[in-house]
């Protein structure tokens, strides 16, 4: 039988124990296995495709070539998801900061100052209106987890999109349990007011 | 219950908790239509929610991905595989191989059996063979030693006797078990980075 098709009945844990061995077969199996799951995370945290097949891309390979560090007591897909949401986070942040940058001098001492020195541009896939017109993400559901803030989108896509316990989400996302559910509780509620007008 | 769902209440209801607190929220949805409508728009929600789509990424994804991964074989996985290698890949192939196999351990067990049939005759070959190769290997190593560390120290090896040379080759052992390690971390780190 192809080792392929012996990978595809292992659990993670194994896969990844064998990954660790050097065998490219296994990562490629890692690969196959949450490469969707993965980049439907981070299009759905950036909603911008190219930049989330990079984000994606980094993620894997942060991933798959520290596997050394891995540790089997826990879920292999806890792991991946932190990584990724780290790398996501980070490039939201980063965006954020070139957001205000581009907003005015952060030394401007006045209104008119920061006015004065602010540019009129801005990144691609950042525009909502760029945001609205994706196909992808053009459902009104999706139109309203867009408007999450990013830890609530990226808790309730955990907990309903990929079915984590509220323990798992808590542990891949670094936050205490109570956070969790708070965020969790807070993301539903938006979002049924966002989605109000199409049940009335 | 004489008042409407908290909205802890209701998530404790929409995530299928199970207990005795539980019950006497049930029965209050079914009593309270407010609430129950509440639970109800909750629940549509959550199952919207858990039919969203996964997005598939470009094809070729996952070559891109192992294109930059550094595949890191460790020694004994790489001498495994060699030896797989080297056994026929069919059954016949392999049925031969064990063949062969067995033959060699079979002659080379009737030879054992043979010797222990005459243990005087292979002790005392042994211990012939045994003593020269000692002062083969005495003698090599003595030139070694000298040739590396100079007379003075031969001469303290010999004084030292066989505590003494366990005592050396401790040493050397340690030494050459530290390099390696050593080795091994920077190597270690060279990958990392």
């Amino acid at each position: 039988m192809p080792l392929s098709l012996e990978l595809s009945n292992l659990p993670d844990a194994d896969v990844a124990a064998l990954a660790r061995e050097g065998r490219e077969a296994a990562f490629r199996e890692l690969v196959r296995r949450y490469e969707r799951p993965v980049f439907s995370l981070i299009f759905r945290m950036v909603r911008d495709r190219e930049l989330a097949e990079d984000l994606a891309q980094d993620t894997f390979i942060k991933v798959l070539n520290h596997i050394d560090r891995y540790r089997p007591e826990f879920k292999f897909s806890s792991w991946l998801f932190k990584i990724a949401n780290n790398v996501t986070i980070d490039h939201l942040r980063k965006r954020q900061l070139d957001t205000v940058s581009i907003d005015g001098s952060p030394n401007a001492a006045t209104a008119a100052e920061a006015e004065a020195t602010s540019l009129d541009v801005r990144s691609r896939g950042e525009s909502p209106l760029d945001e609205m017109e994706s196909r992808e993400l053009g459902s009104a559901i999706e139109r309203a987890i867009a408007t999450l803030r990013p830890e609530y989108r990226a808790c309730i896509l955990l907990r309903h999109v990929e079915g984590r316990s509220y323990e798992e989400i808590a542990a891949t996302l670094d936050l205490p349990l109570g956070t969790v559910k708070t965020y969790i509780h807070r993301a539903r509620h938006e979002l049924r007011d966002a989605l109000a007008h199409l049940r009335s | 219950m004489d008042r409407h769902l908290l909205p802890e209440e209701i998530d404790q209801l929409l995530d299928g908790e199970v207990g005795f607190g539980t019950a006497p929220l049930k029965a209050h949805v079914r009593a309270c239509a407010a609430c129950r409508a509440e639970l109800d728009s909750a629940r549509v929600l959550v199952r919207e929610l858990e039919h969203l789509p996964h997005f598939a990424p470009a094809v070729g994804f996952s070559d891109r991905v192992m294109a930059q991964v550094q595949v890191f074989v460790p020694w004994h996985v790489a001498l495994l595989d060699a030896v797989r290698g080297w056994l026929p890949r069919s059954r016949a192939g392999r049925a031969v191989a064990w063949a062969g196999l067995g033959s060699i351990a079979t002659v080379l067990t009737v030879i054992s059996l043979w010797l222990i049939t005459r243990l005087d005759t292979v002790v005392f070959a042994a211990d012939l063979g045994l003593e020269r190769v000692r002062a083969v290997t005495v003698g090599a190593l003595s030139d070694a030693a000298a040739a590396l560390f100079g007379d003075a120290a031969v001469q303290a090896l010999r004084a030292g006797g066989t505590a003494g040379v366990m005592l050396a080759l401790l040493v050397l052992l340690l030494s050459a078990a530290l390099a390696a390690r050593a080795l091994r971390a920077i190597v270690a780190g060279a990958r990392r980075r």
